[in-house]
């Protein structure tokens, strides 16, 4: 089950689902942003720009489910979005790509203390994940090294000072390696709550 | 870099574009997903959001000009079509688009 929201396109109405909408008002608002953006086209154009967009959107939502109360789903949103692409042609994120696998494809990963796993900050449970390793075996080698000489206690202790803590759910994502989807974020957002 | 001959090969489409705007609606009129389907099918544009910017573009400097026409499903749908100063500049640009052909081919011939 899952809730929907109403909304209206180009005066026809359709039935989003909630992620399907979320990720529709997110495609806008980045498309809004680059167009303003971009060079070309000046400020007082853009709103005529989004009302041709979101009537191409509507059209191709209605090719798609009709005027049957079908609701649309993530999945058409996501292949609309990428159909339309943004002004300048570009990847819609620089940082998160085309997307043409969501949640698949790999990026770079980033180092963070994983707070949602922590024993004491996090640094090992972070480490494990970015070396891809277990946490366990994480674990032991710092208590070994902590046993052998006091070494472990300040690579802690400087690894806790320098490694951020992810908190945002945008953090998380970096902290797995998977792109900053709609998908990815809330699946995150859901498990911090 | 192995992608700089899509880049340069973008670049090259973008700069034609305005161009094939405006040849696509000196054949016709047409409203804006069937400029769009002719654009694809040609490989000038990739993504469509690139289109609309232009055209809002060309229709604010006077080339095009649009009427509402009612569809069969859904509510009405923009045509475009060219007005006689796009007429106009669509000349110019199609004896601009033969000179460079021809500069081109010179450069090559030598």
């Amino acid at each position: 089950m899952k809730k929907v929201f109403n909304i209206s396109l180009a005066s026809r109405s359709f039935t989003l689902e909630e992620d399907a909408y979320n990720r529709l008002s997110e495609y806008l608002e980045h498309f809004r942003t680059r167009l303003a953006a971009s060079s070309g086209v000046p400020y007082t154009q853009n709103a005529e720009v989004m009302e041709d967009l979101e009537s191409r959107i509507a059209e191709l939502f209605a090719q798609e489910v009709g005027t049957n109360g079908r609701v649309v789903k993530l999945e058409l949103v996501e292949r609309v979005t990428r159909q339309l692409g943004m002004p300048d042609g570009a990847p819609e994120s620089p940082e998160a790509g085309p997307a043409p696998t969501p949640g698949n494809t790999p990026v770079q990963k980033k180092i963070y203390r994983d707070y949602d796993n922590r024993r004491i900050a996090g640094v090992c449970a972070g480490l494990a994940i970015y070396l891809d390793i277990d946490v366990v075996l994480a674990r032991v080698l710092m208590l070994v090294t902590l046993v052998a000489g006091l070494a472990g206690f300040w690579i802690y202790v400087i690894c806790w000072i320098a490694i951020p803590e992810a908190l945002t759910p945008t953090q998380k994502c970096e902290m797995y390696g998977l792109p900053v989807t709609a998908e990815n974020l809330a699946r995150f957002a859901q498990s911090t709550k | 870099m192995e992608n700089t001959i899509d880049n340069i090969r973008a670049q090259m489409r973008k700069g034609l574009l305005d161009y094939c705007i405006l040849s696509i609606l000196g054949k016709h009129e047409a409203y804006a997903s069937s400029l769009i389907e002719e654009l694809k099918a040609a490989g000038m544009i990739v993504v469509e959001g690139t289109l609309y910017p232009l055209l809002i573009r060309q229709k604010n400097q006077g080339l095009l000009d649009y009427r509402w026409e009612e569809s069969t499903q859904g509510p009405p749908r923009k045509y475009y079509v060219l007005s006689d100063k796009g007429r106009e500049q669509l000349a110019q640009m199609d004896a601009a688009w033969q000179e460079i052909i021809e500069s081109v081919n010179t450069l090559k011939r030598i």
